[in-house]
């Protein structure tokens, strides 16, 4: 089994081999030699690896898996073979765009956009509160506003549409 | 000394409240919100009054329900920790005129304070230094202009009821002023709804220093030296440390003396924080603190004195019972904010559920903190978890005791500044002593690169894992499936009995 693994602005390819009840692990093209044990169902792992231990903690889903190793936490992004095709083949298709997301609770404070309008690369689109903190939601790329979803003074859940941005080409 | 108090208050202030009555023989009354039914000051307290509501200002917030509760519980004296009710004059007063005892300084004193232009003139009349600034607000940017002129620029532009660095705009030159005013005017309205502003010089590379003071109802008062609070951001401190690299023993005495100066003049008692910003040698009073502050275990911890104690003796009427030469201070102390903030980006908010919490330990660490496991963080309090204290004969083992107490902890289920907190530590120039308010904010925060294969195979084991377990789980098809013949035999089996009664 392979998987895509990117943390901040690097990837690493990771291969998972079963063979004879052990796990062969492969990084970046050089095998690793480790062994990995969840100590509880919670997120402590103990990782030894060329006679050092790591006491970890991991946590997280299967596309966002979070790591903590001696206080330095570790974001990464995870794809296997099959979703990083589908992404490769939407992002193919120009789809670079979509619709923003409130990554936490809040309320919308104020909608900088409006529909049909040309918006660049780092353009803050609206202003997001939650936990008492006004939040700028930026474009990520240069783009057209397709569709507001939300409302200046709304509550949004985490996850829920904000704004859909077509991307230019 | 009193028998029983109330905190109003949660989280990990409520908790260290307490922890010091209880170990006083005081029992304490807890109020709690609906959602903290489960809280841990809810559970540690002797007796804990619901308030109901979910949002502060239906419960902790509610000074109606916070003294009546105090008074059905028979609790005698009101302490507020910090936050909330802790620096309202009003509350204060409506306290004491419940006939209950204020563990906090008198209103006038959190009055005079509580406002930035009242508090400088005040100081000024004091001989405390300022910023080089207008005592006085100005009214439009014209006269903002022509008053620069005399400061000097840069300026920083402030709001008079300011506070967590809203309405505060730099102004580098003339042309700048009438935009940043304007701005600067809005944003003091829709935040404190007062858009009075001041001016003063902008300190290019300041750091933040308080002294911590105490006072007693008989004209006794102390300081404990200083906190270093200078790495920050947005004015959210991150770090602090007692005692700070920049000051040496003259300069703690006379900050010390201008600070109980300070509190002399508007007649405090108790507890309270003088606020100073500090450049080049030169120390600028700031404001002052009329409450316990957040970050006051690095004083415990160096003076070896219990500042909860301190402020319960003097609520009760006892005099300090010491004066300024018996404070002593040994060693060094650092604190850290266990925020749920995600640092990698830009210290946005994280919500979430705690799981997964391992703690601290070994010698002088001291965790302060409400977190429990399967505790909901939400954003309808402040995002602070709690404070991570160390101890050391000195600042470089005070560090190294720090990052090795940062590696052992583990918050799961909302993500933490603590990673922050432990690359400031790593950094030469925090080691150095070399920083100032604009450290935090010019760091750059990526974990160490040599780690990353060894984490990316981790992640995918862990991914590999899950879907593995999820595979040998059984499926919810089947136990329905399951279900549903269990009902067709029960069904065939009184149709039988039916048909046999009929029969």
């Amino acid at each position: 089994m392979k998987y895509y693994v990117t943390i901040g602005e690097r990837a690493h390819e990771v291969e998972l081999i079963e063979r004879l009840g052990k796990l062969e692990v492969i990084v970046d093209d050089k095998p690793l030699e480790l062994s990995y044990d969840e100590a509880d169902r919670l997120g402590q792992v103990v990782l030894l690896h060329d006679g050092r231990s790591y006491a970890i903690s991991i946590e997280g889903g299967a596309r966002q898996v979070g790591v903590t190793l001696a206080g330095h936490y570790y974001g990464c992004e995870l794809e296997d073979e099959r979703e990083r095709a589908a992404q490769l083949a939407a992002r193919a298709a120009g789809k670079g765009g979509g619709a923003i997301q409130a990554v936490m609770p809040g309320v919308v404070v104020e909608l900088l956009v409006d529909v049909g309008q040309t918006v660049s690369a780092g353009q803050p689109l609206l202003i997001l509160e939650a936990m008492k903190m006004q939040n700028e939601i930026r474009a990520e790329a240069d783009g057209v506003v397709d569709a507001l979803h939300v409302a200046a003074g709304q509550a949004v859940a985490a996850g829920e549409k904000l704004i859909s941005l077509s991307v230019a080409e | 000394m009193f028998n029983r108090i109330l905190i109003a208050n949660r989280g990990e202030i409520a908790l260290r409240v307490i922890r010091t009555a209880r170990e006083m023989g005081i029992e304490c009354v807890a109020i709690y919100s609906e959602k903290d039914k489960k809280a841990l000051h809810t559970r540690m307290a002797h007796v804990a009054v619901p308030l109901g509501g979910s949002s502060p200002a239906e419960s902790y917030l509610d000074a109606e329900k916070v003294i009546a509760a105090a008074l059905e519980t028979g609790a005698e004296a009101i302490h507020p920790g910090y936050g909330f009710l802790s620096e309202n004059a009003t509350f204060a007063r409506r306290v004491t005129e419940a006939g209950l005892a204020w563990i906090g300084p008198p209103p006038d004193a959190i009055e005079v304070m509580g406002d930035k232009i009242i508090s400088r003139r005040a100081m000024k009349k004091a001989g405390v230094p300022c910023v080089p600034g207008l005592v006085d607000p100005v009214d439009d940017p014209a006269a903002a202009v022509e008053a620069a002129e005399g400061i000097g620029y840069p300026i920083a532009i402030k709001a008079a009821a300011g506070g967590g660095g809203k309405g505060i705009r730099i102004v580098h030159e003339a042309a700048e002023m009438a935009s940043a005013f304007r701005t600067a005017s809005g944003e003091a309205v829709s935040a404190f709804g007062d858009g009075r502003l001041y001016l003063e010089r902008y300190l290019d590379r300041p750091r933040h220093i308080e002294v911590q003071v105490m006072f007693d109802k008989h004209g006794g008062g102390v300081h404990f030296g200083e906190r270093e609070c200078s790495i920050q951001r947005r004015h959210q401190k991150l770090i602090e440390e007692c005692p700070s690299v920049v000051i040496d023993e003259r300069l703690r005495g006379k900050m010390g003396e201008v600070a109980l100066r300070a509190g002399h003049y508007v007649n405090y008692e108790g507890a309270g924080t003088v606020e100073f910003l500090w450049a080049d040698g030169e120390f600028h009073f700031l404001e002052m603190n009329t409450r316990l502050q957040v970050e006051h275990p690095v004083t415990e911890m160096v003076t070896g004195v219990d500042l909860v104690r301190e402020q319960l003796r003097v609520a009760a009427n006892e005099p300090l019972g010491y004066g300024q030469e018996h404070i002593r201070m040994n060693g060094h102390s650092i604190e850290v904010r266990i925020n749920a903030e995600d640092p990698l980006a830009g210290f946005l908010p994280s919500v979430g559920t705690l799981h997964n919490l391992r703690a601290p330990g070994g010698p002088w660490v001291r965790l302060d903190t409400a977190m429990y496991r399967g505790m909901e963080v939400g954003l309808d309090y402040d995002p602070m978890l709690g404070k991570l204290i160390v101890w050391g004969a000195n600042r470089e083992q005070a560090i190294e005791r720090m990052k090795r107490a940062l590696a052992e902890l583990n918050v799961g289920g909302v993500r933490t500044g603590a990673p922050a907190a432990l690359a400031v530590l790593e950094h030469p120039d925090f080691v150095a002593g070399d920083f100032d308010t604009h450290f935090l904010e010019s760091m750059e925060l990526a974990p160490p690169e040599e780690y990353e294969g060894l984490v990316a195979a981790a992640a995918a084991i862990f991914r590999h894992n899950q879907a593995r377990r999820r595979a040998l789980e059984p499926r919810a098809s089947e136990r329905a499936g399951w279900v549903a013949r269990g009902r067709a035999d029960f069904t065939n089996h009184s149709r039988r009995a039916t048909n046999g009664g009929g029969a």
